[in-house]
């Protein structure tokens, strides 16, 4: 009885967990395109509702709504599995992120993370790198040129950066000692793991722009030479599920994990800690603003020949991780 | 005597920029200036610009009004046109300068008296790509182009334009801007104490 209740209780929470993410991944679209919008002095969506604010809804009913072809030639398993592919684990890593401390409302114990698991941040790389193959499958899958070479790329660039990835997280690692999330924010009370681990966070940001696919590393879908990359034989909301996969939920909540790890998580801002304001609204700020950070390189930058993304992945950033780790040694034993 | 070749080295970034991503931060300083700038778009059904009066818009027919060049007076003697028609003279040098022909129906009769008047003429603007050839190739000063873009139709038949309607757009174009200065653009200011905003549809 006991653990069905948890089990309902679980299910209520994860349920809550991911129509927010929905919610919130849906009005990420129109904060980007309103970003992009006035990056290039225009406006972004304006009509739908007071300055466009209902513009997500609208979006959301057109691509429920529209005819969902499957091209005749294409691997029906793979080209289904792999939409839910990309989505899915994207979505799984919200399972181990916290929002906070948990906190005590009318009497009732309130986690506001699903589960503290002890090897956390090692399940997040996990899903993460698992999202990556639905793109692959989908490229594979499509049965069609474009998106077999953005499938590939993808593939490529990711082998790289999941690498250098890995290792840039071992610094705050180490400095926790410990891989559950919750346990890494709690040991930032004093300082936050950005001042040694510094050349591990600028290679957290290339990962992160490279794992999702944003700008200066969007060779998987370069829509100047690749029409649209792995997503050209879709339609509907098979195609729909994967910018919302990539861009949006895999961008929030790799934002997410990159504030736990560096930026001290739920612990307010410098000088700041005075303000009322809640511990999960100043995590919120924390991953909006770094979110902002990825929009704005998103929508300033060209981008990279996949040679200088893999030259880059393999000469720059897995040495910058490496050395990282010596500094983090170093500082562990003179600092304690 | 051989091509002379100059080579010019590709600038090298610095290691100073190389490290520390100058050109990078260059770039998003100028989005984040760009981004607090005001937008510049036009909110096109709820707000129309002005075109300039040189702009290369639907076709009108001027009409006879008194304000003709003298080529028109020698050929009036010849022609059927009262005052208020259209003072086409059915010379089809339109049709000659036009880069597609075809799009231009022009039909002429001979009176009872012996005069030529204009019966038809119809342009298909379908096949129109705008390029005024026609309007520089008229003798007489009749065949304008106005500054009205909206040429959207429900069908085919409504892109094509006919003497009637072209001369009721011209009637209405000079009456608007026929006391214009000739300018290529004339700025914001003085376009709206000119002639305001327009309201076409």
């Amino acid at each position: 009885m006991d653990l069905l209740g948890t089990a309902i209780f679980l299910a209520i929470k994860s349920l809550i967990f991911i129509m927010g993410m929905f919610l919130g991944a849906a009005y990420l679209t129109l904060l980007e395109r309103k970003f992009a919008g006035h990056v290039q002095q225009r406006p972004g969506p304006l009509h739908v509702g007071p300055h466009g604010f209902l513009q997500p809804i609208a979006d959301a009913l057109k691509v429920l709504t529209k005819e969902d072809l499957v091209p005749d030639n294409v691997d029906k398993v793979l080209f289904y599995l792999a939409s839910l592919m990309a989505f899915v684990p994207a979505i799984m890593i919200l399972a181990v992120v916290p929002f906070g401390e948990p906190f005590t409302i009318f009497g009732i114990e309130i986690q506001p993370y699903i589960s503290d698991l002890n090897v956390g941040l090692l399940l997040a790389l996990a899903f993460g790198s698992i999202s990556i193959y639905g793109v692959i499958f989908a490229g594979w899958a499509s049965n069609s040129k474009y998106p077999m070479i953005g499938g590939l790329r993808k593939a490529a660039v990711l082998i790289g950066y999941e690498v250098a990835l890995g290792f840039a997280l071992a610094g705050p690692i180490m400095m926790a000692g410990s891989f559950s999330l919750r346990e890494i924010v709690e040991a930032q009370q004093g300082m936050w793991f950005i001042i040694p681990n510094i050349l591990a966070f600028v290679v957290v940001v290339f990962c992160v722009l490279a794992e999702t696919g944003r700008t200066p590393f969007d060779v998987q879908e370069a829509e100047a030479e690749l029409v649209g990359g792995y997503v050209t034989e879709y339609t509907g909301m098979k195609f729909g599920l994967f910018p919302l996969a990539e861009w949006y939920i895999a961008t929030f909540v790799l934002s997410a994990i990159t504030v736990i790890l560096f930026f001290g998580g739920w612990q307010p801002l410098p000088l700041l800690g005075w303000l009322p304001i809640p511990e999960f609204l100043w995590f919120f700020i924390k991953v909006f603003l770094l979110f902002m950070f990825f929009l704005w390189v998103h929508w300033t930058l060209p981008r990279y020949r996949v040679d200088q993304i893999t030259e880059m992945a393999w000469k720059v950033m897995l040495p910058l991780a490496l050395a990282n780790i010596l500094i983090v040694a170093v500082w562990i034993i003179i600092f304690g | 005597m051989a091509v002379k070749v100059k080579y010019v080295e590709r600038p090298q970034l610095t290691n100073r920029e190389r490290i520390l991503f100058i050109d990078f931060i260059k770039g998003m300083g100028i989005t984040i200036k760009n981004f607090f700038r005001k937008t510049i778009t036009t909110a096109y059904p709820f707000e129309k610009l002005t075109p300039p009066i040189r702009f290369r818009g639907t076709h009108a027919h001027r009409v006879k009004d008194g304000k003709e060049p003298p080529s028109f007076k020698v050929l009036e003697r010849f022609m059927d046109i009262q005052e208020g028609e259209s003072r086409c003279v059915g010379c089809y040098m339109c049709q000659q300068a036009c880069p597609v022909p075809e799009l231009f129906n022009i039909q002429t009769t001979q009176t009872e008296d012996g005069k030529k008047k204009v019966i038809r003429f119809d342009m298909n603007l379908l096949n129109c790509m705008y390029c005024g050839l026609c309007t520089e190739a008229c003798p007489v000063d009749c065949l304008i182009m106005t500054d009205i873009y909206e040429t959207a139709s429900y069908h085919r038949a409504g892109t094509v334009i006919h003497m009637e309607d072209m001369t009721k757009r011209a009637v209405d174009f000079d009456t608007r801007r026929g006391n214009e200065p000739d300018r290529i653009w004339i700025d914001d200011e003085q376009r709206s104490k000119l002639w305001g905003q327009i309201k076409w549809s």
